[in-house]
């Protein structure tokens, strides 16, 4: 059967491997797609308490709500995302992370 | 049983899309392992009795999100990263996300209390929620969504004005 | 102490309050009116108006509150201030014979010198901004008589001290005059200190500051001894420093560089008796402590003496005036130490009446002859202005105690008290004092009125109408005043009785003969020394040449002063001021800053500005917070 630890597992696996991409690659596009990774794993640990928490019902929509809100979120976050990168490309003619280090000392 | 096996299926086409994301050396397979890794979380939506999350994912991930990476793909120079390096630290990567990895499923052992069997939700139930508690955070959501596209128009269009002087 | 709440009681807080309403008048509609004329000159006259209608409203409510006060008694009335836990603090006024007594001498005396000042002060620049000093002059002082709590006091106290500042230093343009009020700030600022301290021992021990209540918690043997002795002598170095007790006399003098008719009204007649009223108001808890008595004896006598040997060197008119004025303070203060509440207020009184009149003359001499002060220069101007030679010969001579005048019977009063006391040693000393103070009275009063007119003082004339009547009005009183301490009706047992009624009236005739013939011999001397020239002053300077010198330079108290000013608290100053430059300065905020500039060097190198480096840091903290959650949890 399945069971909670199953959803629990698989996201966080699913976690991990968007937390590498956010780290070690370097181009700002694949970066945005590992965190993309990251939040959908974070939608499968949501819908897995949904389904199996003993609770009423208006507690478990909570889980599909926020399911929602995230996926919106992630659209919008996106949004600007991208339009960061594409004038990020405008400006240095790049959109690798490394070269993007003006904020430092 | 067979509900396990399409769900390690699912896992399967989750982990390797997500794989296919961050270990790619070509960006554009990179975006299919994307495409592939969420359609199957919209799989595993379907296995939690949640199809209208399902489609959500589908319609807004598959069909808009991957579409305006592909677009930004397009619109930066493709050649770049045809071949991709990675990160020379990525070793101190790895062991971040499996520290993280260990904890995470660390949790998953500690198991909640009162669990029950599989049980979905009613969709209807859903939509009541969703439109009478949470209706303003919903409305809040779509100001989020109308502003971060207005700050993306803005900030795209100030480029090319400027540009253009 | 909720009692009878008569038309008296209500008249008597009515009293201040109405010269502090006046204040605020004067000085916002001098503020309007600066917006509106240009030339002030025009409204010149709305600030004394204003003024002096307050004052004589307080002078008549007077008389309502001493009615009341003769057919019941007094009484206090108080109304909450402030409520801290279980501390009550409230305002209140208390009205008995001795505060009504000085609130008419200062509403008197006010009104008097407030008139005289419309002459003396006409055409000064800042002429409305002296009637309003005035004018808050008066609601201080008369709030500090009237106040039932030390607290209360004490504020009123230092607005008193306040507006003798501001009146020293009125022409402060003068660089003198701002040097001598600041002086006469900070001296009495000391004492102000000790009260202040003082007040809140004796909070601290009663958990009042209602002056009835801390008496009777007092003699109900309440406070314990260490307490009550230290708290009364702080108390009473207050008052030293209010009063110019040696040794902080030496900012009288100096204050006599403001307005004369000022000099006359808050340093002879008014704020210097403050520190006398006060001690004689905390009579019942300094009678607890016979040391402290002994000590206001003492430093009274001291002053006496002093001041009175000092008064007879000055050459200017107003200093010898002053030092004449601490010299008597010396004499209520003596009489004070022994016990003599009634006899001391009584002189407070007389001396007020008579030392007003005295500055009054003298602001009037000084007015005629472009402000000339030195007598040495002064003479025969009996012949230019009549009414003020005459008029101050009255006032010298009350103050000399010749009878009939006030000056005899309150003086007698004061010796009296002495002697009841069983203080022989004392008295011979203070006998000593009375022909002193008869013989610069005698001086001050013979070398300017009479004699041969010098040329130069030729033009001088006597002053103008609104000068000399206040002159004549002060000078009949104080010819006449000094029959009130004699029983003059079946209902007037005479003024000790009518102060404590345990006190009876009574004569020395011994005593009496003796102070007259002193005061005789001190006027006749005087007449031979400085009229005659019989007697030659070289003569008496070259007796004791070194002494003479050492009076002249003030016993050298000053030098003194300025000294410990110069070496001690200058290179304290110093020395703390180094400490702020190298340690607080240079080490704790140039040194802060740097270590923080310097530890930034180090640290910024971790701002790498690269996106893995946050990420990586971000989700370690992460994991290490959630890994103590669990070390916590479990």
């Amino acid at each position: 059967m399945i069971e909670l630890t199953h959803f629990q597992v698989l996201s966080g696996l699913l976690f991990a491997i968007g937390l590498y991409g956010v780290l070690a690659r370097r181009n700002a596009i694949l970066v945005l797609m590992s965190i993309e990774l990251m939040l959908n794993a974070v939608n499968i640990n949501l819908i897995g308490y949904s389904i199996f928490m003993n609770a009423s019902e208006s507690h478990r929509a909570l889980g599909h709500v926020l399911i929602i809100f995230v996926i919106t979120i992630a659209a919008a976050e996106l949004a600007l995302a991208i339009a960061i990168i594409l004038r990020l490309y405008r400006n240095k003619s790049s959109i690798n992370t490394d070269d993007i280090n003006i904020m430092r000392w | 049983m067979t509900s396990l096996i399409i769900f390690y299926l699912a896992s399967c086409v989750v982990l390797g899309g997500g794989l296919a994301v961050v270990l790619s050396r070509n960006i554009v397979y990179a975006a299919f392992g994307l495409i592939a890794s969420l359609s199957g979380v919209a799989g595993i939506f379907i296995l939690s009795f949640a199809p209208f999350l399902a489609l959500v994912q589908i319609l807004i991930y598959g069909g808009a999100i991957v579409i305006v990476i592909i677009f930004a793909l397009m619109l930066t120079k493709l050649e770049d990263f045809r071949t991709l390096s990675d990160h020379k630290h990525w070793p101190i990567a790895l062991v971040t996300s499996l520290i993280t990895l260990g904890i995470i499923i660390s949790t998953a052992f500690y198991r909640p209390a009162n669990l029950t069997s599989r049980s979905g939700l009613d969709l209807s139930k859903l939509a009541d929620e969703l439109f009478s508690k949470w209706a303003v955070p919903f409305e809040m959501a779509s100001l989020v969504l109308l502003i971060a596209l207005m700050g993306g128009v803005i900030m795209v269009r100030k480029i090319d004005s400027r540009d253009d002087k | 102490m909720e009692s009878n709440n008569t038309l008296g009681l209500h008249a008597a807080w009515i009293i201040p309050s109405i010269s502090a309403v006046a204040f605020l008048i004067i000085v916002v509609s001098m503020r309007i009116a600066g917006y509106f004329y240009s030339d002030r000159t025009k409204l010149a006259l709305l600030a004394p108006i204003v003024s002096i209608t307050a004052i004589l409203a307080g002078f008549i409510l007077f008389w309502l509150v001493l009615l009341d006060v003769l057919n019941f008694g007094g009484g206090s009335i108080s109304m909450n201030w402030l409520v801290v836990g279980l501390t009550e603090i409230r305002w209140g006024i208390f009205v008995d014979k001795v505060s009504v007594a000085m609130l008419g001498l200062v509403t008197f005396i006010s009104l008097l010198v407030q008139v005289y000042s419309i002459g003396y002060m006409k055409g000064d620049k800042h002429f409305e901004w002296y009637f309003a000093i005035h004018a808050l002059f008066a609601a201080a002082m008369l709030t500090l008589i009237l106040a039932d709590n030390l607290l209360f006091l004490y504020f009123a106290w230092e607005l008193v001290g306040l507006g003798s500042y501001l009146l020293i230093g009125f022409w402060w343009e003068k660089r003198s005059a701002a040097e001598a009020a600041k002086k006469a700030f900070i001296t009495t600022r000391i004492g102000d200190v000790c009260l202040l301290i003082g007040i809140i021992l004796l909070f601290k021990a009663t958990g009042t500051f209602n002056i009835s209540t801390i008496f009777h918690i007092a003699e109900s043997g309440g406070i314990s001894d260490a307490i009550l002795n230290s708290s009364i002598l702080l108390i009473f170095i207050g008052a030293m420093g209010k009063s110019a007790q040696f040794p902080f006399h030496v900012w009288l003098p100096d204050a006599m560089e403001g307005p004369t008719p000022v000099s006359a009204l808050i340093h002879a007649a008014t704020m210097v008796a403050a520190g006398v009223y006060l001690v004689a108001r905390m009579m019942p808890i300094f009678e607890l402590a016979p040391e402290i008595m002994l000590i206001v004896m003492i430093i009274g006598l001291i002053t006496f003496i002093f001041a009175g040997s000092m008064a007879l060197v000055m050459s200017d008119i107003k200093r010898v005036l002053a030092y004449s004025t601490i010299s008597h303070l010396g004499l209520m203060m003596l009489c004070l130490g022994t016990g003599g509440v009634a006899a001391a207020i009584f002189h407070l009184i007389v001396h007020g009446i008579a030392k007003a009149l005295l500055f009054l003359g003298a602001g009037s001499v000084m007015h005629s002859i472009d402000n000339e002060t030195n007598i040495w220069k002064m003479g025969g101007l009996r012949h230019r202005m009549p009414i003020t030679a005459i008029t101050f010969f009255i006032g010298a001579a009350s103050l000399a105690g010749l009878p009939p005048l006030a000056g005899f019977f309150s003086k007698d009063e004061l010796l009296l008290s002495i002697l009841h006391d069983g203080q022989y040693v004392v008295l011979a000393i203070t006998l000593l004092g009375v022909f002193l103070s008869a013989l610069y009275m005698a001086r001050v009063a013979i070398v300017p009125f009479l004699g041969s007119t010098p040329k130069h003082l030729e033009q001088s004339h006597e002053s103008s109408s609104i000068m000399w009547v206040p002159l004549v009005i002060l000078a009949i009183l104080s010819a006449g005043i000094g029959f009130l301490i004699l029983p003059l009706s079946s209902t007037y047992p005479g003024w000790a009785e009518f102060i404590d009624p345990s006190h009876h009236f009574e004569l020395e005739p011994w005593l009496m003969i003796l102070s007259i013939i002193l005061a005789l011999a001190a006027l006749i001397f005087g007449w031979s020394v400085y009229l005659r020239k019989s007697v030659s002053a070289k003569q008496i300077i070259e007796f004791a040449p070194s002494f003479y010198k050492t009076i002249l330079n003030k016993y050298y108290i000053d030098d003194l002063y300025q000294w410990i000013i110069d070496k001690c608290v200058l290179a304290f100053g110093n020395l703390v001021a180094l400490f702020d430059r190298v340690v607080i300065n240079d080490k704790a905020v140039d040194g802060s800053a740097i270590s923080v500039y310097m530890s930034a060097l180090k640290t910024r190198v971790l701002q790498t500005g690269y996106l893995f480096t946050y990420g990586a840091a971000m989700m370690l903290g992460a994991c290490g917070l959630a890994i103590l959650w669990w070390i916590l949890l479990d």
